[in-house]
């Protein structure tokens, strides 16, 4: 196994006990990218090269000096027989949606071109602390608006590894590509609709979106407010429980962060599933999809393979002692685009107003006569079409005059589907549930421009995904096996409020109960081609 | 069942209010694209709602550290904030003036 | 002419006097602190970032609006409202709209003709303050130290009823913030900022009718005056067949005049929503019952209780409740003084109130505490000093910071009590004076005035007038 398979846990024990050191990690790291990443990401709209279609373009930014010196802080730690720290040595990518101090984070948007952020995210504080080395800033949906991360300003956007052809998913596709094509061991991603897990399952990753508030979302540059979550994603549960150990806590930038103590997720994995419920729902079998004339919801089967999948994880989980409880009524979950569509737009529209081109970031060089004239050129000029959609659709769902006062109804409408998943978790209901198995996604990874353009068919992506955002519930999503084109399916668990625990013991249990299987022998179709090379 | 729709009078009431300027073929995508996701927002206005629900802000009910103490801390760089701005004069951001004001 | 009354709205800003501003840690006043040095990511709207809720803005908050006699709401919330403007880094203002802190409230005014005027609060709420901007060669200039100071917004009732009222009810508010300490409330440096509603209808109607709203009044004459300009105005106008249009006025306190900034017409869309970065402000009873205890007697209170208590006069009750720290020196002092408020007040209201105002100092600023005073006052009564000595040592203890009776000791400035020694001083002026001696003896009487100067000059005042006429009297009668 060349050293860039090696799980983040790895990397970092091999560090720590100096037997692998942080530049040799790093340059394995380097090696990797300059082998399968190909050109970054940029704002030029240059053609592209045919030898460029293969690659992943998972990153904006790379950021060798940085992880040159984060490095060799580590070696140097190692050598005075200080502690480098829980991720000492590990490679990483950040989505480049939080900042990081004196380096240009743009959230893939013209509009932050070149905004230095004076100070550093929290949660990437937290892993530059921890002995992480941040190879380079990801990839993803202009202000992490989208499931395909074909949005970005800054092209060509990420790649699916398995299939270059093939969008990652998004928002987060740069940094789950950047992990499916082991190019990093880990990267920090976020979570509104489905931003993690959706991609994780496309790129055949572990995505996981905490309990909201359970990692500091100072740094995050807000989509939706009440929504955003900050996450590990990681090629395996394990290293994704790390993650989250550095990441998680209360932080006193962040008013929403939770003061609720950090189990300890490592040592969580080892307990089983003997006696774990484990729900299945009749309401996360289909699509509930809008007919643009009439607004009728109608059914749409999800693809066979990725049901099929399902089932295969709860009977590997009976086999295991868990209980698998069926037919749990969420049946809210049809709901969880409509509500999204209207809470998280409403305070996108608002998050954004901030963009003006007075204070930093991209001002127009055109001519203006005045200061709203530079606004709006600015805006015009800066923003992609996606975001402008965004805000546009968040002013309307927020005007008084004419909203019919969609955001009170969409905020009691998931205050319904919360309630559909206490039911279903509470010690002394029906069902008492530990954790819910779902699909992660209603399809596998889509053809690049297929669904782009088409914004509900793209929102829907996330629609097994959002209803956790919206209820503030853990939930993880783990490769569950490959369809018949070789593209990675992903298996999703929900559980309790700060439970993450209880969810990544369920990924676990499966994980390592089907290491034998089949298509764990699969290789993504990107690093297929590097070993034929 | 009829859904709600969004004119181009409205329309282009919104662009004016959010401060964004649209080409035409931006503009008919656009108000196609929003109408479309109302046909999708439309589904809440058909929800039955339970009588004793209460809209949610988070989902759940954060428990956070609470207010912070009333203590200065200044921030360490302040010029950088400066630093950052397309325009700057004397120390200060600078913008053309608002339209209309005095 | 009709007979027209005029009916007026005041919207009040405060900025309270914390440490820090409302939701991040820099400083609440940089009044002189050079552009964009007193601000941080937070109070400069950069991306990514969130607000922090100041627990003592809340605190100052809720005993204000004790103080207003309105409601602590036990459990309020923050809102966005989004609007466009330079001074506004995030494009949004964190307000709250729907569920502030304080329900209710009011303020009674006491005007000088006896008419009590009861000013209903229609809100009180805790919102952050905007940046400053500046003109400056057709380039608008922006500086952030303000943005995010904490500010309470009191908006009234129409419930005033003339420009006097309106003056009369910010220098009010001003004393009363001062006096519970939740702002300086300095107009000419922004802690206090006012814009008036203003509207005419005849006297005798219920009616409300359309209001103008005239900002930029930055003192409380200014106010006075803006208001009479613009009744006269909107009189003039509807006497003239016109109708009032609902404008924005600016005032320019150079020139006296008003004029039109916007027609109010398109109001614009808020889109108030609750803020999702902050949790809601929850007061425990315990913590409403702390805040309400907190609260001290308030002006109109002790002023009352000065009138009947010490039998003050209305206008010496006023003079001495016009500060807090003032008034508590009054108490303080009467106290020491076993009770004599009539002796303290005079002293106060006249000898102290010039040093004071000699030296640029209020009444907590002294280093004459209370006691002090009392002792002065004491000694002056009990004829161990002079009148004029006590005065004079009113200065020498605040600038020596020592006791009054030790001065008196020191310099010796009691006057001179033992009958003897005066009698002695008094021959030897006699003795000394022959001439007129004789003159007296034989009628002058009128020359007694003379003696006693005499014995002034010889004893450097410290004799007592009183005694000082009687020995002479007895001395010149007697002979021999």
């Amino acid at each position: 196994m060349s050293l860039n398979q090696l799980s983040a846990l790895e990397v970092a024990a091999r560090v720590r006990a100096g037997e692998l050191s942080a530049r040799e990690a790093l340059e394995t790291s380097l090696a990797q990218i300059h082998a399968v990443d190909g050109q970054q990401g940029s704002l030029e709209q240059k053609p592209l090269d045919p030898s460029e279609e293969h690659k992943v373009h998972a990153f904006i930014r790379l950021t060798e000096d940085l992880a040159r010196q984060q490095a060799y802080e580590v070696d140097r730690k190692i050598s005075a027989g200080e502690d480098p720290g829980m991720l000492a040595g590990v490679p990483v990518s950040i989505k480049d949606i939080f900042t990081l101090q004196g380096i240009e984070t743009t959230a893939a948007s013209r509009i932050l071109y070149n905004f230095k952020p004076p100070y550093t995210a929290t949660p990437v504080q937290k892993m530059i602390d921890a002995g992480a080395l941040i190879l380079g800033k990801a990839n993803l949906d202009e202000f992490t608006f989208g499931s395909s991360s074909e949005s970005s300003a800054f092209k060509p956007s990420p790649n699916n590894p398995w299939d270059p052809s093939r969008v990652p998913g998004g928002s987060s596709g740069g940094s789950t590509a950047s992990v499916a094509a082991e190019e990093v061991a880990l990267s920090l991603g976020t979570d509104t609709g489905g931003s993690i897990r959706q991609p994780a399952a496309f790129c055949g990753v572990v995505g996981l979106k905490p309990t909201y508030g359970r990692v500091s979302r100072y740094g995050l540059m807000a989509f939706s407010s009440s929504l955003d979550c900050p996450g590990p994603i990681a090629r395996n549960v394990s290293d994704a429980a790390l993650m989250l150990q550095v990441i998680a806590g209360t932080d006193p930038k962040d008013s929403t962060s939770s003061v609720v103590p950090i189990s300890n997720y490592l040592e969580a994995l080892k307990d089983g599933v003997k006696g774990l419920r484990v729900g299945l729902s009749p309401d996360y079998t289909h699509l509930f999809y809008p007919d643009f004339e009439t607004g009728e919801l109608a059914m749409e089967s999800i693809q066979k393979e990725i049901s099929q999948a399902v089932q295969h994880a709860a009977s590997v989980l009976a086999d295991l002692g868990a209980e698998i409880v069926e037919n749990v009524p969420l049946p809210n979950a049809k709901y969880g685009i409509p509500t999204y569509f209207v809470v998280s737009r409403v305070e996108a529209a608002s998050n954004l107003h901030r963009f003006d081109g007075v204070k930093y970031g991209y001002r127009t060089p055109v001519e203006v006569e005045d200061l709203q004239d530079l606004i709006r050129r600015t805006r015009a000029e800066g923003f992609g079409s996606e975001a402008k959609l965004r805000i546009l659709m968040g002013m309307y769902l927020s005007s008084e005059g004419y909203a019919a006062n969609y955001y009170q109804r969409a905020l009691k409408v998931r205050a319904m589907i919360r309630r559909d998943f206490e039911r279903a978790f509470d010690p002394h209901g029906e069902h008492r549930l530990d954790v819910v198995l779902t699909p992660t996604t209603a399809t596998t990874s889509f053809k690049r421009n297929d669904v782009f353009g088409n914004t509900v068919r793209m929102q829907y992506s996330d629609q097994m995904t959002v209803s956790a955002n919206h209820a503030g519930l853990p939930a993880v999503s783990i490769p569950g096996g490959l369809d018949a084109d070789n593209l990675p399916i992903g298996i999703q668990f929900i559980g309790p409020d700060f439970r993450e625990d209880l969810i990544l013991r369920a990924g676990y249990a499966y994980e390592q109960a089907t290491q034998g299987e089949a298509w764990r022998a699969v290789r993504p179709a990107v690093l297929r081609q590097e070993v034929a090379k | 069942m009829s859904i709600s729709k969004i004119s181009p009078e409205l329309f282009h009431k919104l662009v004016g209010l959010a401060a964004l300027e649209l080409t035409a073929a931006e503009g008919a995508y656009l108000l196609t694209e929003m109408n479309h996701q109302l046909s999708s927002v439309n589904a809440l206005l058909q929800v039955p709602l339970e009588d004793d629900i209460q809209p949610t802000l988070h989902g759940i009910e954060c428990q956070g550290a609470g207010p912070r103490v009333d203590a200065w801390q200044p921030f360490p760089t302040p010029s950088e904030i400066l630093a950052g701005a397309p325009e700057t004069e004397d120390g200060m951001f600078a913008v053309p003036d608002v339209k209309g004001a005095k | 002419m009709k007979d027209y009354e005029v009916v007026i709205g005041l919207e009040t800003h405060i900025q309270l006097n914390t440490q820090t501003k409302i939701f991040c840690s820099c400083k609440a006043d940089s009044w002189e602190a050079t552009p964009n040095t007193n601000i941080c990511p937070v109070c400069s709207g950069m991306p990514g970032v969130l607000p922090v809720l100041n627990r003592e803005a809340v605190h100052k908050g809720a005993l204000l609006a004790a103080a207003m006699h309105a409601e602590i709401n036990p459990v309020s919330h923050f809102d966005r409202k989004n609007y466009f403007y330079p001074d506004l880094p995030k494009g949004y203002q964190i307000t709250q709209f729907d569920e502030p802190i304080g329900k209710g409230g009011y303020l009674d005014l006491h005007m000088p003709d006896g008419v009590t005027r009861r000013v209903r609060i229609h809100k009180l709420h805790l919102e952050e303050d905007a940046g400053k901007t500046k003109l400056d060669h057709g380039m608008r200039l922006v500086d952030f130290n303000r943005c995010g100071v904490p500010l309470v917004e009191m908006v009234t009732e129409p419930d005033l009823r003339s420009a006097e009222e309106a003056a009369q009810y910010l220098t009010q508010l001003r004393q009363l913030l001062r006096w519970i300490g939740v702002s300086e409330a300095d107009m000419e440096r922004g802690h206090l900022r006012c814009d008036a509603n203003v509207s005419i209808r005849e006297r005798g109607s219920q009616v409300l009718n359309t209001k103008t709203e005239i900002k930029n009044v930055n003192s409380i004459d200014a106010v006075r005056q803006a208001i009479i300009e613009e009744t006269k105005r909107q009189i003039e106008l509807v006497e003239s067949g016109g109708k009032v249009v609902s404008y924005t006025l600016d005032w320019d306190a150079d020139t006296g005049k008003l004029s039109m900034m916007r027609s109010k017409e398109t109001e614009a869309d808020y889109r108030y929503f609750r803020e999702p970065d902050l949790l809601p402000v929850i007061l425990t009873e315990e913590e409403i019952a702390h805040v309400k205890a907190e609260l001290p007697e308030l002006p109109p209170e002790r002023k009352a209780r000065f009138e009947a208590d010490y039998e003050l006069s209305a206008y010496d009750a006023e003079i001495l409740t016009s500060e807090r720290g003032l008034s508590d020196y009054f108490e303080e002092a009467v106290k020491s003084l076993g009770g004599e408020a009539k002796a303290v007040s005079n002293w106060m209201m006249n000898d102290l109130s010039r040093l004071m105002n000699d030296l640029g100092k209020t009444a907590s600023e002294l280093a004459l505490i209370p006691n002090s005073l009392a002792q002065i006052i004491r000694m002056v009564e009990d004829g161990k000093i002079n009148a004029a000595t006590g005065k004079s040592l009113l200065r020498k203890v605040e600038e020596s910071g020592r006791e009054p009776a030790q001065i008196v000791e020191a310099e010796g400035l009691a006057v001179i009590a033992d009958s003897g020694a005066l009698r002695e001083q008094i021959q030897a002026v006699l003795d000394s004076a022959t001439a007129e001696v004789e003159s007296f003896r034989a009628g002058k009487e009128s020359l007694l005035g003379w003696f006693v100067g005499q014995v002034m000059r010889a004893t450097g005042g410290k004799a007592d007038p009183k005694r000082t006429r009687e020995i002479l009297l007895e001395l010149l009668k007697n002979h021999s």
